[in-house]
């Protein structure tokens, strides 16, 4: 028996079964691309974890600060960076002070900086008074990294100028405003601390354990199931997971800021993603369909 | 003498931590201050200089030995002197240059090379190419291994299928309750599993800290448990 003889006798199923990879990687880029340049309409509709962050956020007392822990990398941006975005839009938006900084790594300071830049411009750009304007130092506070974790947390529940002497730009922190009145975790009414890995955990085992901060996460998709039991448990106040996670924030926080006079088109990566994100899980399951098929079938034959 | 002073700080320190967890008492809260906030901060910054130092020594001697794939380090130690030179003396705010781009001609021209401006073109593409690559191989295992082959392997498959359908706005609007099961399987039967698994893990490392604090366990002095 010749080889052309052996391919030919080879089946339909079979050839299926035996697709070069490089064809399944060109479906992918198409169904990832395409979708990204002709979004199709979405509307989010916000999961429980993800409305209790809002909710939480919306109504915790006036005097009392957000603060967004800064705690992914560029590789996990696409998911994580809508909900940083979100967040400050949020904070800004409802007139909280805010607080940022990164735990984690010195790699998430230049997200951290772009997304204040950002969110600040945005604001700073439509603004005609000064209530209306983001201002730092008086508004918001970016401390910058410091290390090591754990003293950074227990720090924060004592003096936080201690634990960050000058801020990203190289202020005295003692000499900010908005300092005054956010010295420590009595001052903070939520940490929302957006993550790619198992950061968002230590804040619950020492700033929450040991000093009853509220804290809530933002968390790629992949990583949800690990922080699901701390959500059940109420350690975590409330959850943003993935792309959809993201996606309804950002619904949640565009409504809220058509309500209070806000109607700027502003860009919402998240749900922009989602048409993407969508194609992309329907080829996945497409191809486990006929993976499986294809599997059962020349199994039978062979049989 | 070398190892018994390690270890007999190890013991004394450990100890202290886990006391200082839970006795408020004013004078352990103190020691354990200045613990936290000096001692591990300076131990901390000498930990950074040795990983400095450790990553260009072990640069150089490949580059020296001319080891396998010895060119990459070349590439390591000058990525290493340029984002030090940017970060020490280029300032971090686009809007206010620092020492090094301050001077006009060169200093002007380089100050389109801000570290925000590199981080922003080299380091976010580069970290999220190397993350996407995963959808890739995901797609690839999807097709290829993820197969019915018996009862655990479907059930696996089954949640696979509900939770990426339920992720997504088309599964709403298929099938209404699909993203509320979706979130019933990540709540109440992933949650079950992944408490036993915690439980495990934390005594698993109570065991393991109270042995290094004790000195049952030594492989951290270098040399195995001997």
């Amino acid at each position: 028996m010749t080889p052309q003889t052996g391919r030919e006798k080879r089946g339909f199923w079979d050839r299926l079964l035996l697709v070069d990879r490089r064809w399944l990687y060109v479906v992918i880029w198409l169904v990832v691309m395409v979708p990204m340049l002709f979004p199709f309409d979405i509307k989010p509709e916000a999961m429980p974890p993800v409305r209790k962050l809002f909710e939480y956020i919306d109504s915790m007392p006036e005097d009392k600060s957000l603060v967004i822990s800064v705690d992914y990398t560029p590789d996990t941006r696409p998911e994580l960076h809508p909900m940083a975005i979100a967040a400050l839009r949020h904070g800004f938006a409802t007139k909280r002070r805010v607080g940022v900084l990164c735990l984690n790594t010195v790699m998430s300071l230049g997200l951290a900086e772009g997304a204040l830049r950002q969110v600040s411009e945005e604001f700073n750009s439509r603004a005609t008074t000064r209530e209306d304007s983001i201002i730092n130092g008086e508004d918001y506070v970016f401390w910058g990294w410091s290390y090591p974790i754990i003293t950074v947390l227990l720090g924060m529940g004592e003096r936080i100028t201690r634990v960050f002497p000058v801020d990203y730009y190289g202020h005295r922190t003692e000499s900010l405003p908005i300092m005054a009145s956010l010295k420590n975790y009595d001052d903070m009414g939520i940490v929302v601390c957006i993550a790619g890995s198992s950061i968002p955990l230590s804040w619950v085992n020492y700033a929450h354990t040991q000093f009853g901060c509220q804290i809530g996460c933002g968390i790629t998709a992949v990583s949800a199931a690990d922080f699901y039991p701390y959500l059940n448990s109420g350690q975590f106040t409330g959850m943003l997971a993935g792309m959809k996670g993201a996606a309804e924030y950002e619904e949640l926080v565009s409504e809220k800021m058509v309500e209070l006079g806000y109607e700027w088109d502003l860009p919402r990566k998240g749900t922009e993603a989602m048409s993407s994100q969508t194609a992309a899980h329907l080829a996945i399951m497409a191809f486990l369909i006929i993976g499986n098929i294809a599997f059962f079938i020349t199994r039978r034959r062979k049989q | 003498m070398k190892r018994r002073i390690p270890l007999i700080l190890v013991l004394v320190l450990g100890i202290f931590a886990a006391i200082a967890f839970v006795v408020p008492h004013p004078s352990v809260r103190g020691v354990d201050d200045v613990m936290r906030n000096d001692v591990l901060r300076i131990i901390g910054a000498f930990s950074l200089v040795l990983g400095v130092g450790s990553i260009i020594r072990h640069h150089y001697m490949k580059i020296k030995r001319k080891a396998e794939h010895w060119p990459y380090s070349w590439v390591t130690l000058s990525t290493l002197v340029v984002s030090a030179i940017l970060g020490l003396f280029g300032g971090i705010d686009p809007n206010a240059p620092g020492v090094l781009f301050r001077a006009g001609g060169v200093g002007q021209f380089l100050s389109n090379f801000h570290m925000q401006t590199l981080y922003d073109n080299i380091m976010v593409p580069l970290a999220a190419t190397m993350f996407a690559l995963l959808a890739f191989f995901m797609a690839s295992a999807a097709y290829r291994a993820f197969r019915a082959r018996n009862l655990e392997a479907t059930l696996l498959l089954v949640a696979a299928f509900v939770l990426m359908l339920g992720a997504v706005p088309l599964g709403r609007m298929l099938i209404k309750p699909l993203p509320a099961f979706a979130e019933w399987i990540l709540t109440v039967p992933n949650t079950a599993a992944k408490r036993g698994i915690m439980f495990g893990v934390g005594l698993g490392t109570i065991a393991t800290s109270l042995k290094i604090i004790l000195g049952i366990e030594r492989g951290w002095l270098g040399g195995g448990g001997s």
